[in-house]
């Protein structure tokens, strides 16, 4: 079901995809690179979104809150600590993982929507510390000019750095789910009562699946901050958690690739419809609504029907979610 | 039917999110940047801002552009979030490649973008943003503040209250960054120009606070002899409706940065409280001299809307941008800058120079208090004072302590 | 962060009421939602752009009627009525063919209506922030305990309790409210004994929207109407259903009263902190009872 449709066949196409993104810098101009960094970037926090939410049947509100988490632990090691660029790179990761652990110990009893309110709370509690503590965070001003290492300071340097922890963390995140480990989470995602029947310890699966998720938010996290140099509040609120919701929504919350081309679509649209109308958001209200009615498992999963072959391991239909 | 409804969709997504539009401006043009929030609360001042840029940009066009060149400007909209300013900004600067960045009345994107400017080494004029950071601590050759900032804010009001007799003071204000530093702003100066000041207390709300009556019970219980209150934009004219409500400003008098200025007046009309002293940068009937009347009746005839401060700000970028390309002799960014250092313009609020140390404005600041006039359907600051610029100004010495130079 | 502890007792007692009179409107647009997610399963994350529309509309109206007491009564009357035909409009046109898909479907769905909403208040009616007058009755403040207290925050004050009566009258007495209690639990059933379901939801739906509309159009005359005002409610309200019992109107006000009071109280306390206060209790509640405080239709 990972590749959908397209079976081993698909391998090939992911390579020659890859070494496409490898020489983008020689054949695009300079705001494509940028533009394709966001995305890697915001499509990697997406798929981390999706292993909780797609394959987890978890409603994971306040994802953002890692990735912030992470974006910030790296931006203040490198402005206010002399420790090297790589400890400051990979404390992001352990950190969001840290809180993960925490915030999943706090809520995985709670199923569903109060699973989901829940995380808001504390999220939102994490952001108002963040937002006030002027003195260590910025506060609301944020921290800007962070000393990203010379190595990948400029754009096309980052946009390597950023591919090549992107691929690795995908490729990590796919052999989780592929592993006996991601066969469980699905099956709890589709009936969870059967998986306790048989002994699967509920509570202790789904927190080990929101660390494992916060882990590559946060390390989308430190991305973030070769990106633009800076770090906001506004990097841990809900409305950002929303906006990656949708994009897992938008481009397929069954299908591994789904985040990533959501993630694609929205930039794209917002930086580009942003040209032509202030109302982009309209425009994107209406794109939603169309897919929501007519493409209810997003535009990956649409492609998948279009084409499909009997791929045994389909999830069950949407109904068994009710029974939550 | 319906899986060709599908592929519509399909198609009809990925169409739009292929979208790619050719640059937007013709040949050898210098082109400006601006972004800024255009969606809520803060466009009201931010349209000013651009409004009157466009109107002095017309008329430089009209008088054969700038060497030649016509210079064209475009705006992005931020909505007020860092990511996407910062977004846009990097598109201006790599896709449209503009020769100016302009904008933004959110600090913390200012900051950013500042940032990127120095990276870029692109001008970046600062509009409304009101953070002391952006030319003190974090200013450097690429950026340009156009208004006043919290410190200039804290002197000027500093100045004016020490000639009231006012000694017990309450603070109370937004509980972020631009409040706490206008507050600071005000007591610091305040304590050295009258020592005999003494601060009973503080209080702090959040942005966007909607109920204003319990802290103003709370303030009214200390029974100071006057209150400074630091709130940024969104959050005046609530305040002053909810001080009107319970009759603050008849038992205390208050200070509040920008309480006489009409876009705060304005929202609230005849119902504004009377008797709030205020500081302003920008009163289209003060100074009544006949460049602050054209001013003002050029702006009405083009937009059907009295000129807010934020047409000050507008008006005078334009005018720096214009002269200081003639300066510099070419259309070259570092000649551009050695020629906005130490600039002067005129404008409606009189001569106003570009200080080149620090790279901020030099504006006059308007001291006055909310005075219902008869026949007029808005409030106007009355008995003014003007502060001169160079009184408002931080001092070079601190401005290098900032920066650490 | 400062602590204030000299407290005098008239300030804690006046920062109560307004923390109650607060907690109001909360209540109102809460009760709107609790409904639509008890009866109907939608969480409807439009429910905040709706009680901004509520807001803007009565703006208009009341201005239409140059501000004066008149106009705000009109508005007061007319204005939720509009939002509960867009209801209508939104739930006969869209949401029907809908209900069979999952939660998180039906959260986005609406989220997008937020989207959509968002764009169109500010095409009808500008960015620039609206003021509007309070109706002349009750102008100024009474003085309750040596302090200031606005006579409108008393108006709201005495509402609370009116509405939560009149709600808990529809929901327990009438047929209408039993019927959709029922059509809650088990819907097959209900339409198997020949009511119409489809009816049911729509009222219900319609009612959850006029609700909306009604806390828009009473919060207008205390804040800046702008955009953004659907964002700041939305989470508050869902918040106090989730803690009050999904469906439940009396939960929705004992999450109201708790929204409200700890606000109010977190603010006169550790006002640099006060904005965690309302989630402290949240989170506190949900620890202690994942459920809510109340009973749950579902």
């Amino acid at each position: 079901m990972i590749f959908g449709v397209f079976g081993k066949k698909s391998l090939p196409l992911l390579v020659l995809f890859l070494v496409a993104l490898i020489f983008l810098p020689y054949a695009a101009p300079r705001f494509y690179i940028y533009l394709a960094s966001v995305i890697l970037v915001t499509g990697l926090l997406a798929t981390s979104l999706n292993l909780v939410l797609g394959y987890g049947g978890l409603y994971q509100f306040h994802h953002a809150v890692f990735y912030g988490i992470g974006a910030y632990t790296t931006g203040l090691m490198l402005t206010k600590t002399s420790l090297p660029a790589w400890v400051a790179f990979a404390s992001a990761p352990v950190a969001a993982a840290f809180f993960g652990l925490l915030i999943g110990l706090i809520c995985a009893r709670l199923s569903s929507l109060h699973f989901g309110m829940l995380q808001i709370s504390l999220g939102s509690l994490i952001w108002a510390i963040v937002y006030r503590w002027y003195d260590f965070t910025g506060g609301d001003d944020g921290i800007h000019g962070i000393p990203v290492p010379e190595a990948m300071s400029t754009t096309t340097s980052s946009y390597y750095f950023i591919l090549a922890i992107t691929t690795l963390c995908l490729l990590l995140m796919f052999i989780i789910i592929k592993s006996p480990f991601g066969r469980i989470l699905q099956a709890l995602r589709d009936n969870p009562e059967r998986c306790e029947a048989i002994g699967v310890n509920i509570t202790r699966h789904r927190i080990i699946a929101m660390v494992i998720a916060a882990l590559f938010a946060g390390a989308a996290g430190s991305l973030f901050v070769t990106l633009e140099g800076s770090v906001f509040p506004e990097l841990l609120s809900w409305t950002l958690s929303l906006e990656i919701l949708i994009m897992c929504l938008l481009g397929g919350w069954f299908t591994f690739f789904g985040p990533m081309l959501g993630a694609c679509l929205i930039i794209s649209l917002r930086t580009f419809a942003g040209n032509y109308t202030e109302y982009w958001t309209l425009i994107l209200g209406l794109m939603m609504m169309l897919t929501i009615f007519f493409l209810p498992k997003g535009v990956f999963g649409f492609v998948n029907e279009l084409f499909r072959s009997k791929a045994p391991d389909l999830p069950l239909e949407e109904s068994s979610h009710v029974a939550d | 039917m319906k899986s060709s409804l599908k592929l519509f969709c399909l198609a009809a997504l990925i169409g739009c999110s292929l979208l790619t539009a050719s640059n937007a401006f013709a040949a050898e043009t210098i082109k400006v940047g601006i972004v800024d929030t255009y969606s809520g609360p803060a466009s009201t001042y931010t349209n000013d801002v651009r409004d009157a840029f466009a109107l002095e940009v017309n008329k430089i066009n009209a008088a054969g552009g700038i060497f030649g060149q016509q210079v064209e400007f475009v705006t992005r909209d931020s909505k007020f979030k860092v990511d996407l300013g910062m977004s846009a900004a990097k598109e201006l600067v790599m896709r449209e490649e503009v020769d100016i960045l302009m904008g933004t009345i959110n600090s913390a994107l200012a900051l950013a973008i500042s940032d990127f400017a120095k990276q870029e080494k692109l001008p970046f004029l600062a509009t409304f943003a009101k953070s002391a950071k952006i030319t003190g601590e974090k200013g450097h050759r690429y950026v340009f503040s156009m208004n006043e900032n919290t410190t200039m804010i804290g002197k000027a009001a500093a100045t004016g209250l020490a000639k009231l007799p006012y000694t017990t003071y309450w603070i109370a204000g937004d509980d972020y960054e631009y409040g706490h530093a206008v507050a600071d702003g005000v007591w610091e100066n305040l304590k050295k120009l009258k020592p005999e000041v003494r601060l009973l207390g503080q209080s702090w709300w959040k942005v966007g606070e909607p109920d204003f009556t319990p802290y103003i019970t709370a303030m009214l219980a200390e029974e100071p002899d006057a209150v400074i209150i630091a709130t940024g934009g969104r959050d005046c004219v609530p305040f002053l409706k909810a001080a009107q409500t319970t009759g603050f400003n008849k038992l205390v008098p208050f200070y509040m940065h920008t309480a006489t200025e009409i876009s705060t007046l304005k929202p609230l009309g005849l119902t504004a409280p009377e008797g709030v002293i205020g500081t302003a940068n920008y009163h289209s009937y003060y100074p009544d001299t006949a460049e602050n009347r054209a001013f003002v009746a050029e702006f009405e005839k083009a937009y059907d809307r009295t000129p807010a401060v934020g047409a000050l700000y507008g008006y005078i970028t334009a005018q720096f941008i214009s002269k200081a390309y003639a300066k510099a002799g070419e259309v070259d960014t570092e000649k551009f800058i050695d020629a906005l250092e130490g600039l002067s313009v005129d404008s409606p609020v009189g001569t106003v120079t570009m200080r080149a140390e620090d790279h901020q404005i030099m504006l006059p600041m308007f001291m006055g208090v909310t005075t219902k006039v008869e026949g007029q359907q808005v409030l106007v600051a009355s008995d003014i004072v003007t502060i001169s610029a160079e009184d408002a100004m931080p001092s070079l010495e601190e401005i290098r302590k900032a920066r650490q130079l | 962060m400062e602590l204030h502890t000299g407290l005098s007792f008239s300030v804690l007692c006046i920062q109560i009421l307004v923390g109650l009179s607060k907690a109001t409107i909360l209540f109102i647009v809460a009760s709107g939602l609790t409904l639509i997610l008890g009866v109907l399963r939608i969480p409807n994350l439009a429910h905040g752009s709706l009680y901004m529309i509520g807001a803007f509309t009565t703006y208009s109206i009341a201005t239409v009627f140059s501000q004066s007491s008149l106009g705000f009564w009109m508005a007061l009357l007319l204005a939720p009525l509009l939002v509960a035909l867009i209801g209508l409009i939104m739930e006969q046109g869209l949401f029907r063919f809908l209900y069979k898909r999952d939660h998180l479907m039906m959260l986005l769905f609406t989220f997008s209506f937020t989207l959509v909403f968002g764009d169109l208040v500010k095409l009808v009616w500008g960015s620039d922030y609206r003021s509007l007058a309070v109706p002349e009755i009750f102008q100024g403040s009474l003085s309750l305990l040596g302090m200031p207290f606005p006579r409108y925050n008393l108006f709201l004050l005495l509402l609370g309790p009116v509405f939560a009566a009149g709600l808990w009258f529809l929901t327990n007495r009438t047929l209408l409210g039993k019927v959709s209690r029922a059509a809650a639990v088990d819907r097959e059933m209900v339409g198997a004994v020949g009511i119409n379901v489809n009816r049911i939801y729509a009222a219900v739906f319609v009612l959850g929207c006029y609700l909306a509309g009604i806390g828009g159009a009473l919060v207008a005359p205390t804040q800046n109407i702008s955009q953004g005002m659907d964002h700041s409610i939305i989470i508050e309200i869902f918040l106090i259903v989730i803690i009050g019992g999904l469906g439940n109107v009396w939960g929705a006000l004992l999450g109201a009263v708790i929204f409200g009071l700890t606000d109010a109280i977190g603010i006169l306390v550790a006002p640099q902190f006060g904005i965690i206060f309302p989630y402290l209790a949240v989170i506190t509640v949900l620890i202690f009872r994942p459920k809510g405080l109340l009973k749950s239709i579902w």
